[in-house]
């Protein structure tokens, strides 16, 4: 009775555990291949560069739209925009001369709107955080008398990182012509 | 190391055979049991107070009954390595979908400036291109077409066509020289043999031939190009 016994608990439980076993080390292999997977994706330097990128890109895009931005009638909330998207030497100069500027602008009574039609960055250096972007901008202007002018402006922004977001510390007029400009 | 202990637990006790799949209070004995036997060696007391402090732990180890001991202990085994197997699976699928999340993301597919080779590439061959389809003498727009005829396709050479047939003569007749420069050019997104790019434009244009008035204008163009046959050819071009 109790060989019979033996030999029919012997045959049950040796497939089973080793069936077990394989389908277990199996299911453990795909679950350590998938996490070392997913680690790899998450830790990946170009991933953290195009996040960078992008990050850069829109924060230059929403700086220069709104320095190109100021109502007259708001001229205060308007300029600490344009001081908060800012950094470095252009914080510098647009804070040291904003007495003067919310005087021109608020004689002047114009309205100025800026949309950002298309911008890429050129350069990208994500461990000093610096970067260089193309904004292609249409500027809108209306006058006191409530005329409209558009202008279509290209523009070249340098973006410095300070503390983790991206600001404009330069910005001009790409230039047009170079020497043979009429 | 389990199955070993499987195998020796199964001698002694002589479990009934007929009592293999125990009932309710069986299978809760056997949830004690492993962890008894696993401090077998040390945990004598640990052991004895699992089974002392379960009803029907007690009940099956007196020595009247069938002791179901096996049976419900490699139930609960299979039962625990089934659990794990799918916690497994689960837990790779996890991390696989989540992998897949963040390669497949909008900015990691952008290809721009992270592919430093191909960034350069696109970027030079999109304004040449532009420069030499845009730029012509008076008596030699037929090289511009003919640049116009291998670099562009698509909707950008119908544009071009269109354009070209309406002053063609006038460029000859005012004897226009226009030169065309990409002063700066960026990639907005470069995804395989898909790519977009902002290019700023000078173009010069002299009338009259020698001497005449140079006036130089700004543009801006998004460019939209594709890759074919190992270069990249503007498909399509927009004012900006």
């Amino acid at each position: 009775m109790e060989r019979v016994v033996r030999a029919l608990t012997g045959t049950r439980s040796r497939p089973l555990p080793a069936l077990a076993l394989a389908l277990t080390l199996v299911a453990g292999g795909f679950a350590a291949w998938a996490g070392q997977d997913w680690y790899h994706a998450a830790h990946d330097d170009r991933a953290a560069y195009a996040g960078q990128r992008d990050e850069a890109l829109a924060a230059g895009e929403q700086a220069v739209q709104n320095l190109n931005t100021l109502d007259h009638r708001d001229v205060d909330r308007g300029l600490d925009l344009w001081e908060s998207s800012t950094t470095g030497e252009l914080h510098e100069q647009l804070s040291s001369g904003r007495a003067e500027f919310a005087e021109q602008v608020k004689a002047a009574k114009t309205v100025t709107t800026a949309r950002v039609l298309s911008g890429a960055v050129t350069e990208l250096d994500d461990r000093a955080g610096r970067a260089r972007v193309l904004i292609a901008l249409r500027i809108t202007v209306k006058a006191s008398d409530g005329a409209k002018t558009d202008k279509d402006s290209r523009m070249l922004g340098e973006l410095t990182r300070t503390d983790g977001r991206w600001k404009l510390s330069a910005l001009g007029q790409a230039p047009v012509g170079g020497t043979s400009a009429g | 190391m389990t199955l070993t202990r499987l195998l020796r637990r199964g001698g002694p006790p002589e479990p009934g055979a007929e009592a293999d799949f125990a009932d309710a209070p069986a299978e809760g004995e056997g949830g004690g049991e492993p962890e008894s036997v696993e401090k077998e060696g040390g945990g004598e007391s640990e052991s004895a107070e699992k089974e002392g402090g379960q009803e029907p732990g007690s009940a099956a180890d007196a020595p009247d009954g069938a002791r179901p001991h096996r049976p419900p202990d490699g139930r609960l085994r299979r039962a625990a390595l089934v659990a794990a197997v799918v916690v497994l699976v689960l837990g790779g699928c996890g991390f696989f979908h989540g992998a897949h999340q963040l390669r497949s993301a909008a900015s990691a597919r952008n290809h721009a400036l992270t592919d430093t080779g191909a960034t350069t590439r696109v970027a030079g061959d999109v304004g040449n291109a532009l420069a030499r389809v845009f730029s012509y003498t008076p008596d030699g727009t037929a090289a511009a077409e003919r640049s116009a005829r291998t670099v562009l396709d698509g909707r950008a050479a119908r544009q071009y066509e269109t354009l070209f047939e309406q002053v063609r003569d006038d460029l000859t007749e005012q004897r226009v020289t226009l030169s065309t420069r990409a002063v700066r050019t960026g990639v907005v997104e470069l995804d395989g043999d898909e790519a977009r790019l902002l290019v700023f434009l000078d173009q010069t244009s002299h009338k009259g031939g020698g001497e005449g008035e140079v006036t130089t204008a700004a543009a801006q163009l998004t460019v939209t190009a594709r890759f074919e046959d190992d270069r990249w050819r503007i498909v399509d071009i927009k004012a900006r």
